[in-house]
């Protein structure tokens, strides 16, 4: 067996927490039954407390996995034993979670008889795929996140924790969201209306299907994150080709679901090819922001990265790019796409000159994450995001107040008249902050100064 | 063994190590000192392939720290300053993870399990929580699950910290042995008196860099340096120990002298013998305990 498999198991899945694990799920199922309500019943007890242990508490357990070995010191002794990344991944992953499947496959035995009962076979398989893939991208989200936040090598708080499980959470919501369209009763947040195909590049798909195979494609993707991940961790060098490829990946599949976008104002006017880059350009900025805040930004890496590029080791200067300069270039690269695709084919060009503006800012925004990053710690990853929230936020509100409403293009996009002042002003803005934290980045440090010795002998 | 070649280390704010270069010869015990904040830490952890160097390369058994890390990573030991231990699992099962984490069959860990908790006096704790044991238990199951897989290279960060006099003896007994039976260790500390039973080469860190260069050898086991006191000046007690063959006289005034010599015992008798005979009133001789403070101060003073 594989030992950080088996490791966890010694912890976590003792016979006295196995026994009161499976004593309280009867007893929560004998509570459901007995009250004998139509809107609660067993079947959906077991939904709700899969819910719970596999998604809210295993996100917890997945997000500790590694940053709770940072905090008791025992990370160093793993990294230096001969596992192997993907031993060393779905040991942690699945062994730290452990106590939360074999609670959480309890309950699914119950939902699954439940769903058999009343729905029949092919529904209960599809629940089967779907609570697994649920409980997976979780965890796995959650555990990737915990890992890249990892390479800052800091005490990780237990706010630090929460923000990885809410990854994993946020993670499963949107799984659960998507799955809903095609089941509407395992949503339990809103009123949906389900529907039995999906419409995405135009295709007419069965929406069971597509959605089962879109959550095994990202289930892949999530453990190809954490596998690759883990190889930094265990010193071993990555190249930037699978991150690329996720981007492409990623890309074209958001693309494909422009006839799903709300035909109001925001997109009036816009043809398929412009709606399609625009969500591509929309992904890949979140994907920025999102990796641009976890990642470490560190400055002797960037440094390093100078120092490459300009003795022309292209090789390893594109093997240590982190995934948010890539998903930023990705951005820039289908944001001026786009600029210049409604350029030629709209005669309303307002449109593009946000989007314009929008990619300056963009730059502006990373380049606060870098400048802020000076400080140890995560605190200047939140002093960024207070920044952020003072532009995006406090200062068009006091703006307006003061009567300066046409000013808020000075924080984000805004039709202007005329209409290249708001991408100007963006990216004059973004441009300072960049040069700003270039120049930051590649300040040197002097030489170690030699001290005076004092042993103790 | 191992060999660094300018390795430079940075962090944000500080350059740690500034293009240190050094070479370990294979089953020696190279002592590591430093004033705190030298950069012993840091060398140890780019030496472990823990940490990527921003220049420079490390290179252990002829292979790369930075092209081979997992390959470094199966021929190291490694205890770091702070370390932690599962405080749940007993002495056996931290054991039998850290073997089989290093590849051991499931068949064998068992044995390599005894062996290692035998090396360090834990053979009779096999079934204790490691949570519930003192300081230097604690201290012991670390190095046990470091050297559970036979390392050909220990590197232990202030191993004796927190140590009491016995623990302490214990562990340089324990190191020689690992020595005697093949491995290389480097040995980190900032308390010259811990190192001085069992390290024969010492590499001196100061604000990063090596002080003076290179490795400064400071015991030669076959011919340790011993100090001779005579109760009445003799001008002529140099002569009389130049001329001797096999004694390389170190210093040397009409009281004192520091030499070494063999460590064969009726060598160093008829050595006595031979001084008394030639009317030196010997008032003590014996082997040199501070071989190792006297090498550091002379190389920090060194220009």
């Amino acid at each position: 067996m594989n030992p950080e498999f088996q490791r966890n198991l010694w912890l976590e899945l003792t016979p006295r927490r196995m026994v009161l694990m499976i004593v309280l799920l009867a007893l929560a199922f004998l509570a459901v039954a007995l009250a004998g309500g139509t809107d609660f019943t067993v079947g959906g007890a077991a939904q709700w407390l899969f819910y719970l242990i596999v998604v809210l508490w295993g996100t917890r357990n997945a997000a500790t996995a590694v940053v709770g070995e940072i905090r008791d010191r025992t990370w160093d002794m793993q990294r230096l034993s001969s596992l192997t990344p993907g031993e060393m991944t779905w040991g942690k992953l699945f062994g730290s979670t452990s106590f939360n499947w074999f609670g959480g496959a309890i309950c699914l035995a119950v939902l699954t008889f439940d769903t058999l009962t009343h729905k029949g076979v092919v529904a209960a398989l599809a629940d089967i795929v779907y609570y697994l893939a649920i409980g997976v991208i979780a965890q796995a989200a959650s555990f990737l996140a915990s890992l890249i936040a990892a390479r800052r090598r800091q005490a990780h708080s237990r706010l630090d924790v929460f923000i990885y499980q809410v990854v994993g959470i946020a993670a499963a919501i949107a799984v659960n969201s998507v799955w809903s369209i095609a089941d509407p009763a395992t949503m339990h947040l809103a009123h949906v209306v389900g529907a039995d195909v999906i419409a995405w590049w135009g295709m007419k798909l069965d929406a069971r299907l597509f959605l089962l195979a879109s959550l095994a494609v990202f289930a892949g993707w999530l453990l190809a994150g954490c596998y690759r991940e883990m190889r930094l961790e265990l010193q071993m060098r990555n190249g930037p080709s699978v991150w690329l490829a996720f981007l492409v990946f990623i890309g074209v599949y958001a693309a494909g679901f422009d006839a799903w976008l709300p035909k109001d104002k925001s997109v009036e006017g816009l043809d398929a090819v412009s709606l399609r880059l625009g969500l591509a350009v929309s992904v890949y900025a979140s994907l920025t922001y999102l990796m641009v805040f976890l990642e470490p930004k560190d400055r002797v890496h960037y440094r390093w990265l100078g120092s490459q590029l300009s003795s022309a080791r292209l090789g390893a200067f594109f093997g240590g790019l982190q995934a948010w300069m890539m998903a930023y270039v990705a951005t820039l690269l289908c944001g001026a796409g786009l600029v210049a695709w409604i350029q030629l084919h709209h005669a309303d060009t307002t449109h593009a000159m946000e989007i314009a503006a929008g990619l300056g800012f963009l730059t502006r925004d990373v380049s606060i994450f870098v400048l802020m990053r000076g400080v140890p710690g995560r605190r200047g990853d939140f002093a960024a995001l207070g920044t952020l929230f003072a532009l995006y936020v406090l200062a068009p509100v006091i703006v307006k107040g003061l009567g300066g409403e046409s000013l808020s293009m000075l924080f984000y996009p805004q039709p202007t008249q005329p209409l290249w002042l708001g991408p100007l002003v963006a990216w004059a803005e973004g441009l300072t902050l960049a040069v700003l934290a270039l120049s930051r980045a590649s300040i040197r440090n002097s030489p170690a100064g030699r001290s005076q010795p004092s042993p103790a002998s | 063994m191992i060999e660094v070649s300018n390795l430079v280390y940075e962090y944000p704010t500080q350059r740690a190590l500034d293009g240190v270069s050094l070479r370990v010869a294979p089953q020696t015990i190279t002592a590591l000192v430093g004033p705190n904040g030298a950069g012993k830490t840091t060398l140890l952890r780019c030496l472990a392939a823990l940490e990527t160097p921003y220049d420079g390369q490390v290179t252990i058994e002829g292979l790369n720290t930075a092209a081979s890390p997992r390959e470094i990573h199966a021929l190291l030991g490694y205890l770091p300053d702070f370390y932690g231990l599962y405080d749940e699992l007993s002495v056996r099962r931290s054991l039998v993870h850290a073997a089989r984490a290093h590849g051991i069959a499931p068949g064998a860990a068992g044995a390599a399990c005894e062996k290692a908790a035998s090396r360090v006096g834990l053979a009779d704790r096999m079934e204790t929580p490691a949570g519930q044991l003192s300081r230097g238990l604690r201290q012991r199951l670390a190095i046990a699950q470091s050297i559970v897989h036979e390392p050909k290279v220990l590197l232990l960060d202030e191993p004796a910290a927190g140590l009491d006099p016995q623990a302490r003896r214990d562990l340089s007994a324990l190191l020689v042995a690992l020595k005697d039976g093949g491995m290389t260790l480097v040995v980190s500390s900032h308390i010259l008196a811990e190192l001085e039973d069992y390290c024969s080469e010492m590499i001196i860190i100061e604000g990063g860099r090596i002080a003076g260069g290179k490795a400064v050898k400071v015991r030669d086991i076959e011919r340790p340096r011993y100090l001779l006191e005579i109760a009445t000046a003799r001008s002529d007690l140099k002569d009389f120990l130049t001329a001797r063959a096999g004694l390389d006289v170190i210093e040397v005034d009409q009281h004192h002298a520091l030499f070494t010599f063999t460590r064969n015992p009726s060598a160093r008798a008829k050595l006595i013998r031979d001084l008394i005979a030639a009317g030196f009133e010997v008032s003590s001789f014996g082997e040199s305990t501070k071989a190792l403070e006297d090498a550091y101060f002379a190389q920090v003073a060194a220009p």
